[in-house]
């Protein structure tokens, strides 16, 4: 396994998670579980580029990025309740109240 | 060997992710995609990681996105309506990305790098991976991991007064009052000579 495998991994499910984004436009939670995936992709070219080099660094900076996505996806979902609540959807075209 | 069978899995069960149509079935495979990259990260010896993984994703976060999913109850047949509409367009962006991608990495050599943190030799002194991490997130990295200790004390407050229930709080845009307001409203004339 060299570094190649680990980029040519990350970069496609990255590439995934960004298709994800643009397929999906009925189901806001599709759209924040691709941006787990992308999430995930980098977390694959920390780890890969820690075993390559056999530098811990690349492991110890994975965890702050776990930490980032738990707290990104409490907040997102309790987002997407409050908006559920008040509009009765979560279609990504008919969030469009505040006409901007 | 084993990493190319387990990043195949990873790749089919991340695209069925976006392209099922229940989102329930989403989650499942966000679940599973989670599990095939903590083997590969097995298979890159970074053990505490792979089960941190497990035990946050898995454990957590999808059973988070899993009941966010039930509890909203959305009609799943319409879900996939503006697919073929958006369909080409993703791709192209997709496609313009990973040829960026590829641009940038082919025939550059990463080279030697002399390793800051080294595995090798913490292995040979005797310590597991969890306990070379342990050794340098509480003592080099400690102001970082109180920071993320409190970005996690921040979202847990944000989720819960997102979704506090007391309607005091809570300020909505009522399109019909901001179109129906009138000047005599909101300015007063008052003569100030009078008095």
């Amino acid at each position: 396994m060299g570094a190649s495998n680990f980029l040519i991994l990350s970069s496609i499910v990255f590439a995934i998670g960004l298709l994800g984004i643009f397929v999906n436009r009925k189901n806001m939670i599709i759209i924040l579980m691709s941006i787990e995936l992308m999430l995930l992709a980098v977390n694959i070219n920390f780890v890969g580029f820690s075993y390559v080099y056999n530098d811990l660094s690349g492991q110890l900076f994975s965890m702050f990025i776990l930490v980032v996505a738990a707290a990104e996806a409490a907040v997102g979902l309790a987002i997407l309740t409050i908006f559920f609540k008040n509009k009765g959807t979560i279609t990504v075209d008919k969030i469009s109240k505040m006409k901007g | 060997m084993f990493f190319n069978i387990f990043s195949a899995i990873l790749i089919v069960s991340s695209l069925m992710v976006i392209l099922s149509r229940n989102a329930v079935y989403s989650v499942l495979f966000l679940v599973f995609t989670f599990l095939n990259a903590s083997i590969i990260f097995l298979i890159s010896n970074a053990e505490f990681l792979a089960m941190t993984l497990v035990i946050v994703y898995v454990g957590a976060v999808a059973v988070l996105f899993l009941f966010v999913v039930m509890m909203l109850n959305i009609n799943s047949t319409k879900i996939k309506e503006g697919l073929l509409k958006y369909l080409p367009f993703g791709v192209l962006l997709t496609l313009v990305f990973v040829g960026e991608l590829y641009v940038i990495f082919q025939g550059e050599s990463l080279g030697f790098v002399t390793p800051k943190i080294d595995i090798e030799e913490l292995f040979q002194n005797g310590n597991s991976n969890t306990k070379a991490i342990g050794l340098y997130l509480y003592t080099d990295y400690f102001i970082i991991f109180q920071m993320s200790a409190y970005v996690l004390l921040v979202a847990m407050i944000g989720a819960i007064v997102l979704a506090y229930k007391d309607k005091r709080f809570i300020k909505s845009q009522n399109i019909y009052i901001q179109n129906t307001v009138r000047k005599e409203d909101l300015i007063k004339l008052i003569d100030s000579k009078k008095k």
